[in-house]
């Protein structure tokens, strides 16, 4: 036999064999039935909730929001029963009225979809376009000595990027103060962190368009990520206040859900990352997001302030993404609430390891629901 | 070969009255009447005699693992003059090669006098326009007919363009990368004086995301900041990023390098997004260059326009040849910004770009990839063409005196480096395994 006789042959019965045992079609992937079940950390009363949806074959998905009632759920079924578990990008649009359901369900049908396919999430959406993902851990505490505590701990965990807090002004426009006290609290994190530590500003949209300008051009030269969120997403004019003259890269995202206000700060030149919230968005709608920034050479990095399950979703879209940066979870001060965590999707998840998370590589969002801690439906 | 049958069959049927009997082609729908195939006779009353009798082209391989093997062009006329040029496209010698000869049939039986003529058919006939393959193709058969319009002529290509302003040459840079301890730098800096060379260029050495660390602006800012130091204040420092930053990255690392006082920075974001490149430019003094990745006078009119860099950097082999760089220096002339030529692949190119150069009065700088001392490749340069090619004189590379492009190149040299396949350029990854440039 010639070598290309047998290439082919062997081509040809590679792709008979793929056709037979080829994933559950049309049939195996309709959706049965959807679940919820809240969840509360136990010390840091940190609440989400996870949305399981039933495929006919008897897999499940899961996909976590940050509430949801009864009536979601009923509503989210009634939309969701009978269809196709791929028909994920339809579905988010007939899920438009159930904001707190979308993005759950996005995570949910992708996790279906990998499962029935045997390939992690990232698989299905053209990756993997890397083989970690940059890790971010958020810190929270009152003053500068309890954040440098936390970023220690945080340290020895395995990251070397925080998301900390800025000191808040006293008043709206108050000046040197306020600038002076973030100036002092990056440096003090700057110092116990070391050179190869790195720092995001969380504003919490909470600045004035010149507070946040004072800001930006005091922070300038010691080189923190970005500013995450300086001010609210409200005049563009506004903001351009703080983009224009200075070069401090801003983030902006963490409440927005349409692709038409990350287009118009990214025309008015206003936004260095994109900072769309997971719970928010869900996988999919983050990925269209992020072809938007791909073409201005601007980063990804989904903002993240729940549960591991989550968490699971981010890796799998980080690991689906060109631009994406670096994902942020909550790092809990806890111990009750870090093995709350562990036990909840699997522990490994959320441990980084010289600043990165190890990507999960089992089928669908490769989670192993521990459903003993799920305690009673949502209904 | 059907297609040029289809031409045969059509131009028999339209002066024939369609006494060949043939089986019409199958009408898509999506396809114009096929026009007069080749140069039409009424040209004859005001064109020359010469006439492009066929059309070779060249892969050159100077090692077996070379990313960019030059794509050479040889033109024959009927009267004897050669025309050569080049369009070496790094990682993609075989599609210039291919593309070339897709040109087959717009360049032979041509005029080759009918420079730009040639040059609009080739680009505006495509269909698809422009883009690096079919950029680097056009560019070095422009450059072949440039070289024979020279000779036909009895001058050299810079006097077809009005030129030189400067009979003295063209002002050259060289690369001064991997020059790192105050030594090497003290070292390069008393060879520059001795030679007159008055400006080099390096870039980062790193590679970047599009957000990154501290640790890596801060590592940046200071190798570069030690080239300044070890050059010393009077030679001239251009830094090309090389697009691997992005804007947000650029600006900050460009905000610390204002006190070096550069002659440019290069690049500092990817090509394809003007207004990106925009904001850099927004936020800094120093000036910007670009251009190298660009195609024809369309591919810079919107940098031109919105007046974003200072200096642009077309590079012959790409852009469309000498046609096309000359029309981007002039865009460039009437917005205030000076001309840098890129130059990284043969000696052709290079020395095709040295007649352009010095008949633009926005010309800055020439660049040339090689170092302050000579190589291998140039060794072999002048085994070529019989003179030290693209080898500054007092800080200058010397005006070549013949006419056309000005040098004289047999198959029978370039034979001792067979073509050795397409090689890729490098592949960068970042510490997560994802793409970055580099």
């Amino acid at each position: 036999m010639r070598a290309i006789d047998f290439r082919r042959s062997r081509l040809s019965a590679f792709l008979a064999a793929q056709a037979n045992t080829r994933a559950p079609g049309s049939g195996g992937l309709s959706i049965a039935d959807c679940k919820a079940y809240a969840l509360r950390e136990p010390v840091s009363g940190r609440e989400y909730a996870l949305l399981k949806i039933e495929a006919t074959g008897g897999i499940a998905g899961w996909g976590e929001t940050r509430s949801i009632s009864a009536d979601d759920v009923a509503r989210a079924a009634a939309v969701l029963r009978g269809r196709q578990a791929t028909e994920f990008v339809p579905l988010h649009a007939e899920l438009t009225a159930l904001p707190n359901v979308q993005a759950a369900a996005n995570m949910a049908l992708l996790d279906i979809v990998g499962q029935a396919a045997k390939a992690p999430v990232y698989q299905l959406l053209g990756g993997p376009t890397r083989h970690k993902a940059r890790a971010m851990a958020s810190l929270m505490g009152p003053d500068d000595a309890a954040l440098v505590a936390w970023l220690k701990r945080a340290q020895v965990a395995g990251f070397h990027a925080f998301l900390v807090p800025a000191v808040k002004p006293a008043a709206l426009n108050s000046g040197q103060a306020f600038v002076n006290a973030n100036r002092k609290r990056l440096e003090a994190l700057r110092a116990a962190g070391g050179d190869q530590s790195d720092f995001v500003i969380d504003c919490g949209a909470a600045l004035s368009p010149g507070d946040a300008a004072s800001l930006s051009d005091a922070l300038e030269r010691m080189h923190p990520l970005w500013l995450d969120e300086p001010c609210a997403l409200t005049s563009l004019n506004a903001i351009s206040k703080v983009a224009a003259e200075r070069v401090t890269p801003l983030g902006f995202g963490r409440s927005v859900t349409h692709a038409a206000v990350f287009q118009d700060l990214l025309r008015e030149d206003l936004i260095d990352v994109f900072r769309p919230d997971l719970l928010r968005n869900g996988i999919t709608q983050i990925k269209k997001f992020a072809a938007l920034a791909e073409a201005n050479y601007v980063s990804v990095a989904p903002y993240h302030d729940g549960g591991p399950v989550g968490a699971a979703a981010a890796l799998h879209l980080a690991a689906s993404l060109p631009n994406f940066f670096a994902q942020q979870v909550p790092q809990p001060v806890a111990e009750e609430d870090r093995r709350f965590r562990a036990d909840l999707a699997g522990a490994g998840l959320e441990t980084a390891t010289d600043g990165y998370f190890a990507l999960p590589t089992a089928p669908g969002l490769g989670l192993r629901v521990n459903v003993s801690m799920l305690g009673k439906e949502v209904a | 070969m059907r297609r040029r049958e289809l031409l045969q069959g059509t131009t028999a049927a339209l002066f024939a009255g369609g006494a060949r009997e043939r089986k019409p082609p199958l009408d898509c729908g999506c396809t114009f009447q096929v026009q007069a195939a080749s140069r039409a006779a009424a040209f004859d009353r005001v064109g020359s005699k010469l006439r492009i009798t066929g059309m070779k082209v060249f892969g050159v391989s100077l090692s077996a693992n070379s990313d960019r093997p030059y794509v050479f062009v040889k033109l024959e006329t009927n009267q004897g003059i050669v025309g050569w040029g080049e369009g070496t496209l790094e990682g993609k010698a075989g599609s210039v090669i291919a593309c070339m000869n897709d040109f087959h049939d717009f360049v032979v039986g041509a005029d080759p006098i009918q420079v730009e003529h040639i040059w609009q058919s080739m680009y505006v006939h495509s269909f698809y326009r422009g883009g690096p393959v079919i950029g680097s193709a056009i560019s070095g058969i422009d450059q072949a007919l440039w070289d024979i319009r020279g000779k036909a002529l009895g001058m050299p290509a810079y006097e077809l363009l009005g030129g030189p302003f400067d009979t003295r040459g063209v002002r050259g840079y060289y690369h001064a990368d991997g020059v790192r301890t105050p030594d090497q730098l003290k070292q390069l800096r008393e060879t520059a004086i001795e030679q007159g060379v008055s400006c080099f260029k390096a870039g980062p050495a790193g590679y970047y995301e599009w957000i990154d660390t501290n640790a890596k602006i801060t590592q940046t800012v200071k190798q570069l900041a030690a080239l300044r130091e070890g050059l010393g204040p009077d030679i001239d420092i251009a830094v090309d990023f090389h697009a691997k930053t992005s804007p947000t990255v650029a600006s900050i690392i460009i905000k610390e390098l204002e006190p070096l006082n550069l002659l440019w920075v290069e690049e500092p974001c990817p090509p394809e997004n003007v207004k990106a490149m925009a904001r850099i430019a927004r936020r800094s003094t120093t000036p910007l260059a670009t251009g190298e990745r660009l195609g024809a006078c369309y591919g810079f009119r919107e940098l031109i326009e919105m007046g974003v860099v200072d200096i642009l950097q077309p590079d012959i082999n790409h852009v469309g040849g000498i046609s096309a760089l000359w029309k981007v220096g002039a865009m460039a002339e009437a917005a205030g910004i000076s001309m840098a030529p890129h130059a990284c692949e043969g000696p052709i190119g290079g020395i095709a770009t040295l007649h352009v150069d010095s008949a633009m009065p926005n010309f800055l700088v020439q660049e040339i990839c090689g170092g302050v001392r000579a190589s291998a490749q140039d060794k072999i340069w002048e085994e070529w063409l019989g003179f030290p090619a693209m080898r500054m004189v007092n800080g200058r590379f010397p005006l070549p005196e013949k006419p056309g492009l000005g040098f004289d190149l047999t198959e029978a040299a370039l034979a001792k480096y067979p073509f050795a396949g397409t090689r890729p350029m490098a592949r960068v990854f970042a510490p997560d395994g994802s793409v970055v440039e580099w």
